[in-house]
């Protein structure tokens, strides 16, 4: 692994910043809607990270290919993932309007 | 014979009741004459064959059959005197079980369903009887739990489902406890084919604790089938099953499998020789005692009949293993010749008193007042199979326990005389309470609930013939034990073959 | 013949959203091709051993490459012959159940994204199938209506949150070494804080997805609220993806060190599951929950093996962990239909609705108790073969009492809640009536795979073979 600079260690800091703030929102979050944001800060922050590390310790400037490769497929797949949860959410506000709370089991 | 007959007939064997079972589930409840022909079908063509394996094995042949399943331990079903032994008991007893489970549960509803799970659970036990090798017998013994289940809770009642589940607790968890010391065993020595003397010689040392915890786990898992002392509890409730089950229960398929498997393991496992070098057989033969004694004093306090024949197995069962812990071969023929002798003369037993249910409605000892009078045929039935159980000549029950007797005094156990003695004493003391009421009381009350079941005999003639079948039976096997035909020359075949190598 | 098992599930998935009348007929149809494509493949690996592909002719490192070793064929033969399975199952009740249509092309793709998981032997690849895999599997739980969403919902948000716990861990690994083919890897690898770290986070994520204990908490709910035929797949099939990544990751990834440093983390996580998992399904009144613990308690099995493989290095371990998960699918997916047919023909979804089951649909009890025996391990069933393994292991390994001790009461535990369900059945005061006459087929359906976990034991030793061939 090569050297990082300081710059790299700054953003790979907000990376890890944006990890833990998302991590927070997801654990702590009691609604839906909160927790489902802090999944896509989770992904942010994951994404810098991989930005990041495609520039890592390479001497022309080029960044790796194939990481930009997997930001991209990421990428599509998280905003697919959100829609989908949006999706859900919006049913499940449907389905039941103005009596939304959580339940353990399903009804008998 | 050609020689590929001989290697499938155990498995044929097994099959004959297995399939006519497997059929049975789909018939409808109103088929009642194809699925009667059915069940007696199997039950001939089993009996042919073990009449075939019978003068093969005689002879001296051994049969051999094998399926790939564990590595190491085949899937192995043979044919060698011993398993013999119990395969004829059950074909025999299933004969005159299937027979009064026609008669008994006439007219009753789920019928197909108790005839189906009737055929599978002498399917497994006539495995069990065939196994050739530990893993085979554990399958086997697993599956007659799965068997014998449904027919504990047939009558489906909350009391039958408390026993079942009751049931299923003990043998579950003998089964469990089973599977951990063959496994153990299998990682010692693999599971090769039960051999007279043993295979554990080879590896008795450096592994003596090993050697130990296997056999006590064994024993253990044996001993809840066998019904031996702290692991006994679930029999007495079993009772709640209609009367075929618990002759079936008592006298064949489960405590039967476990009394066969401690059998298996002592002479064809461990061996005369390991046993004494691992010091086992004196706790073994301990714990066999005190069974017997306790069964036997329980038994005298029970006041339904059912319960203190139940009690009384306890008891009676535990002779077998006795029989085998003294590692003599005096004492061996006694404790095999009692498997086939307990088991005709406890299935006796339990026909007359279903007899009795049936047809009087009776279940409680003081209820049996006078009953000679009014049922002679089946009470004197219950008579001799109570006179057997006491071990009164000339009945078969006094030429096991004879045996056995003999065979204390060769091993120089002499306290297991005294033991013989005092359970003597006790059968006697609650057998012939029974034996009295029958016949020298008066009716003191009217019957709790008499049917009129036919208008030739004492009751339905498919009751009464399995109960005067297996009667006459005990009385033959006492009376002409010398003879080549008895099962005592057959278990004295089984102990020379046993005994020869050493 | 790998990528025909991949194109066709795709195409299939495509033209039943294009003609949704035909999809039933057309999930059947891939189905079956695939089934005996699964078995083609399955014969040549196990005669020629196994075989890779660079997709598309890229070179290797950047195509998308493809192994099938003998695990991975038997993984996919399971998938598509389950999958056709309950295609054939939902087929038979899909107008009674009123399955939506939604159901065929997104079985379709979770049958893709199964293959396509056995199959990579890839980081990102395999991130790809799991997303995949999550996304389907949610939304077919969502099938069920409304009171499906809120479990779905919720699935989905953790399951989203494991898969981005293992991308941030290959994200990591990428950065250390710069490449994603696990072989690769393993050739740089170095026990280090931030390959732990990674190892560490992904284990997190694929733990949360494949619902091993403590991180089951989603898996009963929405298992025990999608239709019969989803819960089928999902418990016998969807939570072994995530767990099959596992043991790629730390028996061809982890060094030894690493390894034994996790095994007590696995093991004790498999016993929690066992026995917590095991109290669990004993205690839940409803039926389908009861199977969904039951599912929980079972990967404790695998997750035991794991551990103890990953410290002894035992091969007896890995063939009791890929015999479990064999077992436990067959076994479970005849569970979950035998249970769904009872409770939809009975109606009620409570334990006791099931009461007096085996007069009124005696073949589906007769399946589920088929089934739970396997579950419990009596012989002669796959889940006893399994079973057996683990205890030759550790008998072999030699004072490994503690262990013994707890499959003891583990498989007391399922015996328990096996015959709970067994002996309502057979009470017969007051039986359930049913709501409609029973239907046949149905239950013949979820005999097959219960019939077929019994047949596994007799096959033992081409299994075994087959299992000890695969250098995992």
């Amino acid at each position: 692994m090569t050297d990082l600079s300081p710059q790299l260690l700054l953003y790979i800091g907000t990376a890890a910043g944006l990890f833990a703030i998302g991590l927070y929102g997801f654990i702590v979050g009691p609604q839906t809607l909160r927790r489902i944001l802090a999944l896509n800060i989770i992904g942010a922050g994951i994404f810098m990270l991989m930005v990041v590390l495609a520039y890592r310790g390479l001497a022309d400037g080029a960044a790796d290919p194939v990481l930009q490769a997997l930001i991209l497929t990421g990428l599509v797949v998280a905003v697919s993932a959100t829609a989908f949860a949006l999706a859900l959410l919006a049913r499940l506000k449907q389905a039941r309007p103005g009596q939304y709370r959580p339940e353990q089991e399903p009804g008998p | 014979m050609s020689p590929f007959w001989q290697q499938y007939l155990p498995l044929a064997i097994i099959l004959s009741s297995l399939l006519p079972g497997l059929i049975i589930f789909t018939l409808k409840e109103t088929q009642v004459k194809l699925r009667i022909s059915l069940n007696l079908f199997g039950v001939g063509v089993k009996l042919l064959l073990v009449l075939l394996m019978w003068q093969a094995v005689k002879a001296g042949q051994q049969f051999y059959f094998s399926l790939p399943f564990l590595p190491g331990a085949d899937l192995v079903l043979q044919g060698d005197a011993l398993s013999l032994l119990f395969v004829v008991l059950s074909s025999v007893l299933w004969l005159a079980t299937t027979i009064y489970a026609i008669g008994y549960l006439e007219h009753s509803p789920l019928r197909s369903r108790f005839f189906g799970y009737f055929s599978l659970c002498v399917s497994a036990t006539v495995g069990l009887a065939l196994a050739g090798n530990l893993v085979t017998f554990l399958l086997f013994y697993e599956l007659l739990t799965l068997a014998t289940f449904p027919l504990v809770v047939h009558r489906g009642t909350a009391q039958s489902l408390a026993a079942g589940r009751k049931y299923l607790a003990y043998t579950l968890g003998g089964g469990v406890i089973l599977m951990l010391g063959v496994a153990l065993l299998h990682s010692l020595v693999q599971s090769p084919l039960f051999t007279p003397g043993g295979y554990v010689t080879a590896v008795v040392s450096g592994n003596e604790g090993l050697l130990k915890l296997a056999f006590a786990l064994m024993i253990a898992g044996l001993g809840v089938k066998a019904a031996l002392l702290p692991l006994h509890g679930w029999l007495p409730q079993a009772m709640v099953a209609p009367a075929p089950v618990s002759a079936l229960l008592h006298a064949v398929a489960v405590v039967k499998a476990g009394a066969f498997g401690i059998i298996r393991l002592v002479y064809d496992v461990f061996g005369v020789e390991s046993m004494h070098a691992l010091q086992l057989a004196q706790p073994l033969m301990l714990l066999a005692a005190a069974t017997i004694l306790y069964g036997s004093w329980r038994a005298l306090s029970q006041q339904d009949i059912k319960r203190r024949l139940a009690y009384s197995t306890i008891s009676q069962v535990s002779y077998i293993t006795l029989g085998v812990a003294m590692l003599g071969p005096l004492a061996a023929v006694g404790g095999l010749v009692h498997l086939v002798h307990q088991g005709v003369m406890k299935i006796t037993l339990f026909f007359c008193a279903g007899n009795f249910a049936e047809t009087l409605g009776i279940h409680k000892v003081r209820q049996l007042n006078g009953v000679g009078r009014r049922m002679p045929v089946t009470a004197m039935a219950f008579t001799l199979g109570a006179l057997g159980m006491i071990g009164i000549p000339p009945t078969a029950g006094f030429i096991s326990k004879w045996y056995l007797g003999l065979g204390a005094a060769e091993v120089e156990q002499n306290w297991l005389i005294l033991v013989f003695a005092l359970s003597g004493l006790l059968n006697a003391a609650y057998f012939l309470p029974l034996v009295y009421r029958m016949w020298f009381l008066p009716q003191s009350m009217p019957w709790p609930q008499e049917q009129q079941l036919s208008n030739r005999f004492e009751t339905h003639w498919m009751l009464l013939t399995p109960a005067v079948f297996t009667a006459v039976l005990l009385l033959l096997m006492g009376l002409f034990a010398s003879t080549e035909l008895s099962p005592l020359s057959w278990a004295e075949l089984i102990v020379e073959r046993e005994f020869r190598h050493d | 013949m790998m990528v025909l098992l991949l194109v066709l599930p795709l195409v299939g998935a495509l033209l039943m959203l294009l003609w949704p009348k035909i999809a039933p007929l057309l999930t059947l149809l891939t189905a079956t091709i695939c089934s005996l494509a699964a078995l083609q493949l399955l014969l040549q690996v196990s005669e020629q051993g196994s075989q890779q592909i660079l997709l598309a002719g890229w070179p290797s490192g950047l195509a998308i490459s493809l192994e099938a070793n003998s695990l991975s064929c038997l993984l996919i033969l399971l998938t598509t012959v389950l999958q056709l399975l309950v295609a054939l199952y939902a087929f038979a009740t899909y107008r009674r159940d009123k399955l939506g249509t939604g159901f065929w092309p997104l079985s379709s793709l979770l049958q893709l994204g199964l293959t396509s998981l056995w199959l990579s032997r890839d980081l990102f690849n395999l991130y790809v199938c799991l997303e995949l895999l999550g996304l389907v599997a949610v939304a077919l739980v969502s099938l069920s209506g409304d009171k499906a969403i809120k479990p779905a919902l919720n699935y989905l948000l953790l399951s989203l949150f494991g898969s981005l716990c293992y991308l941030l861990g290959v994200a990591m690994l990428y950065g250390a070494y710069g490449v994603l083919d696990i072989s690769a890897l393993a050739l740089q690898w170095q026990t280090n804080i931030l390959s732990t770290a990674a190892l560490l986070l992904m284990t997190l994520g694929l733990m949360l997805k494949a619902a091993l204990w403590p991180l089951h908490g989603w898996l009963p709910a929405a298992h025990g609220a999608a239709p019969a035929p989803v819960s089928a797949l999902l418990s016998a099939l969807v939570v072994k993806g995530p767990l099959f990544i596992l043991c790629l990751l730390w028996l061809q990834l982890a060094s030894a060190p690493q390894a034994v440093a996790i095994a007590p983390l696995f093991t004790g996580c498999g016993l929690a599951a066992l026995l917590l998992g095991g109290v669990s399904a004993l205690r839940t009144p409803f039926a389908k929950n009861m199977v969904a613990y039951s599912t929980v308690a079972q990967l404790g099995y695998a997750m035991l093996a794991l551990g103890l493989l990953l410290r002894f290095n035992q091969p007896l371990f890995a063939a009791a962990l890929w015999l479990f998960v064999l077992a436990h699918a067959l076994a479970k997916a005849a569970c979950f239909l035998a249970i769904g047919e009872i409770t939809a023909t009975l109606g009620g979804k409570r334990l006791n609705t099931l009461k007096g089951a085996s007069q009124t649909m005696p073949l589906a009890m007769f399946a589920f108790a088929v089934a739970g025996g396997s579950l419990i391990g009596l012989p002669p069933s796959g889940g006893f073969l399994a079973k057996w393994a683990l205890l030759q292991g550790l008998w072999l390994q030699g004072d490994q009492l503690l262990w013994l001790l707890a499959i003891v009461l583990a498989t007391l535990l399922s015996a328990a809640y096996v015959f709970r369900v067994v002996v309502l059945a057979f009470d017969r005061a007051d039986p359930v009536a049913p709501d409609f006459a029973p239907r046949i087929l149905p239950q013949w359906l979820a005999l097959l795979p219960a019939l077929a976990v019994w047949a596994m034991a007799l096959y033992s030793e081409p299994l075994l073979r087959l299992l000890k061939q695969e250098g995992l």
